[in-house]
């Protein structure tokens, strides 16, 4: 056997799976057909009308108002923005800031309680399984048909995005925060509860095993064992979402509620271009802030751990 | 030797008694909510529904469980409501899909560009002035100003990207799948090259010592090993693009969530479930698809 018929063998036998296979087919195909089945008018965004308004927005309308007659200078734009940022861009910046906390920490706090309850290491007849033989033992309960029913609610959770939450909440609450929070609230339960019950699901089970064999039962061993263990995983994702909920929260303020989302809004009624896009600006520095702080909080967790 | 060992055995962290590091970050959390919603002005009574909103409340969600099989609203509508149901889902995939083959090939680039083991080099190796250059000037500029790229791309939100093509180019599909294709781009650029930094370097290493260039290395030895991971983040990405694409359709975009906007707007709460659970059940589909294939790349 020479070395050529050795690398011929080796890869013939290895390891090939048909789904990955067949799903990347699948995937290359339909993206594809996206790209050309004329669902999606491309030319349309090169006719001479889309131009002509491209032309338009960007000589006309993105140009700050206030700046017409003075000309463009660097004094003026920042005086302008100046004065928008403390008429109303600083208050709804910090509201779009509390809206994302109140959120994210209401999404920590149920998804703490909720998590194990997906966790199928603890949602066993026998946690962290001493004996597999034990497995087969008939329970009161149905642990793990009980867990598949969590976890299930819990996509059902995150399947609807959070401004349709939102749009729903705020027609049945009517004008005030509390939409934007519980849309947020409800969206990021459900991944960090799959989150957290992924990582539960993960830990190291040689502690655990020890403090049940010690005779521990299921809720000391949550609360002594699996809580103290996950929880700077946890506040790793608490921080992750945190992130996206500033994002959101900018977002949902489109609908009435009084973020920066609200003054992008109010700007693109009044066609107010040049005021949308510093608002959009505002925004994106928010989000920018969001991140590096998330990005710190992260960092001194992994440190601490 | 042996003090070592004597020393890694005695190292027990001393714990005080009282609260831990832990749960006073917990507590600090919960009282930072609770500050929140006094900045608000936000009180729990805000989340009982007014006279109003009870009745629309009370209608909406007894509506869940009898969702819609043919329009409410009679008049004037022809066609089937279940097969709108179905081409309001296939346009929020379409949408999607297109979006998601402009991020990933963008992505891609801009995540090797933006990533250090793509310019890494061993510099001792290097023999070319040309090659210096590329090392030490052109690396660290493309890469910075790639991370640049990345994050003014990911810090403004696919429906503000979508809002200023509106503004810019009048409703157009083709802004709006590039709408959410540019944040996405940048998520995927971002995760992509911190995966591929965080790739154990041992592969690339020994090919480069038998002689593979710095792109054949990067290519066969590091790109494989995180390619699963990858792939993963993608298929996720995949499945944030259906939810995001279906959010445009609130904007006037044919996707569903112009039918849930119009339909609930009409009153049309069974209508809305319907949709509502379509969407469910869609999201249900790419979880079960995407586990499988995670089984499969961890086996």
């Amino acid at each position: 056997m020479n070395a050529s018929s050795t690398i011929a063998q080796l890869h013939r036998e290895r390891p090939k799976s048909q789904l990955l296979r067949g799903s990347a087919l699948v995937l290359a195909l339909f993206a594809l057909w996206a790209l050309v089945s004329g669902e999606i008018a491309w030319l349309d965004l090169f006719c001479a009308d889309r131009l002509e308004n491209l032309k338009r927005f960007i000589a006309t309308d993105a140009y700050p108002h206030a700046l017409k007659e003075d000309g463009l200078s660097l004094g003026g734009l920042l005086g302008w923005a100046g004065a928008i940022f403390e008429e109303r861009g600083a208050s709804a910046a910090l509201r779009t800031l509390w809206i994302s906390i109140a959120a994210i920490v209401i999404a920590g706090g149920v998804a703490a309680v909720l998590a194990p309850l997906g966790a199928r290491t603890i949602m066993n007849c026998d946690p962290f399984v001493i004996d597999s033989a034990t497995d087969r033992r008939r329970c009161f309960l149905p642990w793990t048909q009980l867990s598949s029913c969590v976890r299930i609610g819990f996509i059902l959770l995150r399947a609807i995005p959070e401004y349709i939450w939102a749009f729903l909440l705020l027609a049945m609450l009517g004008p005030s925060a509390w939409p934007a929070i519980l849309a947020l609230a409800i969206h990021n339960t459900g991944i960090l509860c799959r989150l957290g019950a992924d990582t539960i699901e993960n830990l190291d089970k040689r502690a655990l095993l020890a403090l049940r064999m010690l005779g521990s039962r299921r809720l000391p061993l949550l609360f002594g064992g699996v809580l103290p263990m996950v929880l700077s995983r946890f506040l790793l994702y608490f921080f992750y979402r945190w992130e996206t909920c500033v994002r959101e929260a900018t977002v949902l303020g489109m609908l009435g509620v009084v973020s920066l989302g609200y003054w992008i809004q109010d700007a693109r009624v009044r066609q107010h271009y040049d005021e949308m896009l510093l608002f959009v600006g505002m925004g994106a520095a928010l989000v920018l802030l969001g991140d590096m702080l998330s990005l710190g909080m992260r960092a001194w967790i992994r440190r601490a751990r | 030797m042996t003090s070592t060992a004597w020393k890694t055995r005695v190292a027990v962290p001393a714990r005080r008694p009282g609260p831990g590091r832990g749960a006073i970050v917990v507590g600090l959390l919960a009282a930072l909510g609770l500050v929140a919603l006094w900045a608000l002005e936000l009180s729990p009574a805000g989340l009982v529904p007014l006279a109003g909103g009870r009745a629309i409340a009370a209608d909406f969600f007894s509506a869940a469980w009898q969702p819609a099989t043919e329009y409410e609203g009679t008049a004037g509508i022809d066609g089937s409501f279940l097969l709108e149901i179905l081409s309001a889902l296939y346009r929020t995939v379409i949408f999607a899909a297109a979006a998601m083959s402009l991020a990933l090939v963008a992505g891609t680039v801009l995540g090797f560009l933006a990533s250090s083991t793509w310019w890494a080099g061993d510099p001792a190796l290097l023999g070319s002035p040309l090659r210096r250059f590329f090392q030490s000037w052109l690396g660290p500029l493309v890469q910075g100003a790639t991370r640049i790229l990345i994050v003014g791309q990911r810090s403004v939100h696919e429906l503000l990207w979508a809002l200023l093509f509106l503004a810019a180019f009048g409703l157009n599909t083709a802004s709006a799948v590039v709408a959410i294709a540019i944040p996405f781009t940048g998520m995927l650029a971002k995760v992509f090259s911190e995966l591929l930094d965080e790739t154990d370097p041992e592969s690339a290493h020994s090919l480069r010592a038998v002689g593979a260039s710095p792109i054949k290395a990067f290519l066969f030895g590091t790109l494989p090993r995180a390619l699963p991971d990858m792939s993963a983040y993608a298929f996720y990405r995949l499945e944030c693009a259906v939810r995001s694409s279906a959010i445009l359709g609130f904007f006037g975009y044919p996707t569903i969530g112009y039918s849930i906007r119009l339909s609930f707007e009409n009153l049309h709460y069974r209508e809305v479930w319907s949709y509502l659970w379509a969407l469910i059940i869609l999201v249900l589909c790419f979880e079960a698809w995407s586990a499988a294939l995670r089984r499969r790349f961890v086996a």
